[in-house]
């Protein structure tokens, strides 16, 4: 099948998986050599966190896709998965999505705050 | 998309109803499992029984003892038993609890969780550890009751933990999580005998939006995008330190794969 593109003609970074030193995140074989694609494992992390940044990633218009997995309910690690279209790394889009995530975390605790402090709401008595 | 809004509908000692709007329901879900499990509290953890005469075994009673609710508001000053330096438990991880009772008369005596003190107060503040009275004029919870001559001397450590681990760590009884009361969007299939319109009773949270009309079409691109969230505790952490810990929880988590990140970069060399 000549019109196929196979594995082989993806040009391929690393062949083995990079972890840090305390293994919170490894970036699974396979990245592509421009860094455009890869695959993260993030270890003692769920769908709380999974979703949510699977969410925010996808806003990135310079993110093709991401989408996120929990490989085995036995194992405590979340697999990340981000291709761009090559504007951006995909550890760039990863960056982005974090920051993005904490200033949507802040904005929300400020408001909260903010609103609880003005007690313009329906008070319980407080014993 | 519009800047999230946070609106207080009520508030109290051990709640909170919160509407959440602008948001996805992805993050507005992340919040509410990390309020349920994964906020730092201390609860008793071990339980060393000297004395149990009582009619309730001991692994009963310790059961008892660590689901009691537990003053956490200092818990953050707390060290996990697993990150501290010493052999089992120390000052810097554990509170130590005493429970002392015994019967003398013939009628029965009941203990309550307002009996057990704080045997060491070291830290500066000593309401960290302190079981949680709803009210001064009450005696808290019923642990066990002691016929004549029964007895009770156990001594507690409390630990700092989450809820992941065990639920007696959990600083929310129950979140009530609403979207869609008036099931626009259709992610509620509601069975029904005749009419699921008469047969189902409405949400409170219909008042706050429109309901739809019949003659609408069916908007597939719509996203849920008001939350009703109503955050009850159980006394070891105001609600609204409930809502700002687990936002710097879900905050401490992104920092973490951030900082592993940088580090993750630095090998990629190519």
């Amino acid at each position: 099948m000549s019109g196929d593109v196979s594995m082989a003609d993806v040009s391929v970074g690393n062949t083995e998986e990079i972890a840090v030193e305390d293994d919170k995140m490894t970036i699974l074989p396979g990245m592509a050599s421009d860094g455009s694609a890869a695959s993260f494992k993030i270890k003692d992390e769920d769908h709380t966190l999974g979703n949510t940044l699977r969410y925010m990633i996808m806003k990135n218009p310079d993110v093709e896709f991401c989408g996120y997995s929990i490989p085995h309910p036995n194992d405590n690690h979340m697999h990340l998965r981000i291709q761009t279209y090559g504007e951006i790394t995909a550890i760039e889009a990863l960056q982005k999505g974090l920051r993005d995530l904490v200033d949507v975390c802040d904005v929300v605790e400020n408001k909260f705050r903010d609103e609880y402090n003005k007690g313009d709401y329906v008070q319980e008595e407080i014993a | 998309m519009a800047e999230p809004e946070v609106t207080v509908r009520k508030a109290g000692k051990d709640n909170v109803d919160v509407v959440l709007e602008n948001m996805d329901l992805s993050l507005v879900n992340s919040m509410r499992r990390v309020f349920l499990s994964e906020i730092p509290t201390v609860a008793i953890d071990l339980v060393e029984v000297e004395a149990n005469t009582s009619v309730l075994a001991d692994e009963f009673l310790s059961h008892r003892l660590g689901l009691i609710p537990l003053d956490s508001s200092l818990a953050n000053e707390l060290e996990y038993t697993r990150d501290c330096d010493c052999e089992i438990y120390c000052d810097k991880c554990s509170v130590v609890l005493t429970l002392n009772a015994v019967c003398n008369t013939d009628s029965t005596l009941d203990v309550y969780s307002s009996d057990i003190n704080v045997a060491v107060p070291a830290r500066s503040d000593d309401s960290i550890g302190r079981p949680i009275q709803s009210s001064t004029d009450e005696r808290g919870i019923l642990i066990a009751r002691l016929r004549k001559n029964q007895e009770l001397r156990v001594k507690c450590i409390a630990k700092k933990g989450i809820a992941k681990e065990h639920a007696k760590w959990s600083p929310c009884s129950g979140i009530a999580f609403e979207y869609d009361p008036w099931n626009k969007l259709k992610h509620t299939d509601l069975w029904y005998e005749v009419d699921a319109d008469k047969e189902w009773p409405k949400s409170k949270n219909c008042d706050y939006e429109e309901p739809p009309n019949l003659h609408d079409k069916f908007d597939y691109n719509a996203v849920p995008r008001k939350f009703y969230m109503n955050v009850e505790t159980t006394g070891q952490l105001k609600p609204d330190v409930v809502f700002e810990r687990g936002i710097h929880v879900l905050e401490t988590k992104l920092a973490e794969i951030a900082l592993a990140l940088s580090k993750a970069e630095e090998e990629t060399d190519w």
